[in-house]
């Protein structure tokens, strides 16, 4: 029970708290090239949770054997980008061996879901929070699901967001950043603000 | 290896012009494709100035190694070579960071640092440009993405500054208000989101100018 807990706790916490867009804004560039299409969230949502949550279960076991290591801190992208490739590596080979069908769908994309910002920075806010595996693990399904949240939220908008409404200078990027940034503010009612 | 006649017109006419990547195709602004950083790292002048030379040290070093990889390699393999140099090339980026500019900027920039090594001008531009033009030219278009990054990462850090710190970095600027929530990540998004369409509406119209009655 304490470790489904924990668990459903750092999930908690990577969906609305600490929401790999809306609060850390770690990979924005993605959430908008996925968000054109309903099955490219989908697609990217599942490979960034699938990524996510296997290099967290990696990244504890670095953390635990080299956190105290003086220099950690300056190779942890390295060594995050070395577990990463290896699980992207290994993941193309199975789903090129066994799921062919599946490969010929992700190939186009799976690079942009696995190597990027939201994946890495998971990493780096797990070590940041230093927490048991099962927060680990968690937050690592939480940042895949927060993910999904935010490319669902961008994919009903899409349309209006680029329609002749919206003056021709906004149109597209600009008003989409507004548009994620006002989602994000209504996040914060979670977080609470207090000026200085 | 592709022969120059096996290229698509659109990449046998390519030519490497600094303007491209600082204004038309500015990777902040224009094309969105690396705004994380701007967006929630650069909240003031000294953060973005940490960000600006960690982006510029790794992407330059990086794409000027990347480049010579040889492109037998699958595009698999290749993508990884890239994120493996990057992450590597960020030991002496950040080195050299702290020695120039102290350890402070470098806290307060915290997982934005790092995060730089998974940029897209090194993990897409590569591929789909850089590989396209002669060394030298490459060197000079990519200088033109990199400025056109390190200039939108200074002036949103230095107007977030001043809306919040009434500062930019040690110089006093005093504007009689402030709006600390300029600070937050939904300040960056809207902060990055206005320049972006303020910086398109001056480029249409100065293309519309040039444009032949």
């Amino acid at each position: 029970m304490q470790l489904f807990a924990s668990l459903f706790n750092a999930a908690l916490l990577a969906i609305l708290l600490q929401n790999s867009i809306f609060e850390r804004a770690l990979g924005p560039n993605i959430l908008i090239y996925a968000s054109r299409k309903k099955e490219h969230v989908i697609g990217f949502s599942l490979v960034i949770t699938y990524v996510t949550t296997l290099s967290s279960v990696l990244a504890w076991v670095l953390d635990l054997y080299f956190s105290d290591f003086e220099y950690f801190g300056i190779l942890m992208p390295l060594l995050y980008i070395l577990v990463i490739s290896f699980i992207y590596i290994l993941s193309l080979i199975l789903v090129w061996r066994f799921l062919p069908k599946i490969f010929g769908r992700i190939k186009a994309y799976v690079h942009l879901s696995v190597l990027n910002c939201s994946v890495l920075g998971a990493l780096f806010l797990n070590t940041q929070f230093g927490s048991a595996l099962s927060g680990y693990i968690g937050f690592g399904i939480g940042t895949g699901l927060g993910f999904f949240l935010a490319g669902y939220l961008l994919y009903i908008a899409h349309p209006r967001l680029n329609s002749d409404l919206v003056p021709a200078a906004f149109r597209g990027l600009p008003i989409t950043l507004v548009y994620v940034g006002i989602i994000s503010l209504a996040l914060y009612a979670f977080v609470g603000y207090a000026t200085r | 290896m592709i022969t120059p006649k096996e290229q698509p017109a659109e990449v046998r006419t390519l030519k490497g012009r600094p303007s491209d990547g600082l204004i038309r195709q500015n990777i902040v602004l224009m094309s969105g494709l690396f705004i994380g950083p701007v967006i929630a790292g650069a909240t003031d002048f000294e953060s973005a100035a940490a960000i600006s030379f960690v982006f510029a040290f790794i992407t330059l070093f990086s794409v000027a190694l990347c480049r010579l990889v040889p492109r037998k390699l699958v595009y698999t393999v290749r993508v990884i070579v890239y994120a493996v140099a990057a992450s590597a090339l960020y030991i002496p980026a950040y080195l050299s960071c702290r020695a120039i500019m102290g350890d402070a900027p470098i806290i307060k920039a915290g997982i934005y640092l790092p995060v730089l090594v998974i940029n897209h001008v090194i993990l897409s531009k590569t591929e789909t440009r850089f590989y396209h033009l002669s060394y030298m030219q490459m060197l000079l278009d990519l200088l033109g993405y990199i400025a056109g990054f390190v200039v939108v990462c200074m002036v949103t850090g230095a107007l977030r500054d001043i809306f919040v710190n009434s500062a930019i970095g040690p110089v006093s600027v005093e504007v009689g208000f402030e709006i600390p929530a300029l600070e937050t990540t939904f300040g960056g998004f809207i902060i990055v989101g206005v320049l972006a369409g303020i910086c398109r509406a001056i480029y249409n119209y100065t293309q519309k100018r040039r444009e032949p009655k």
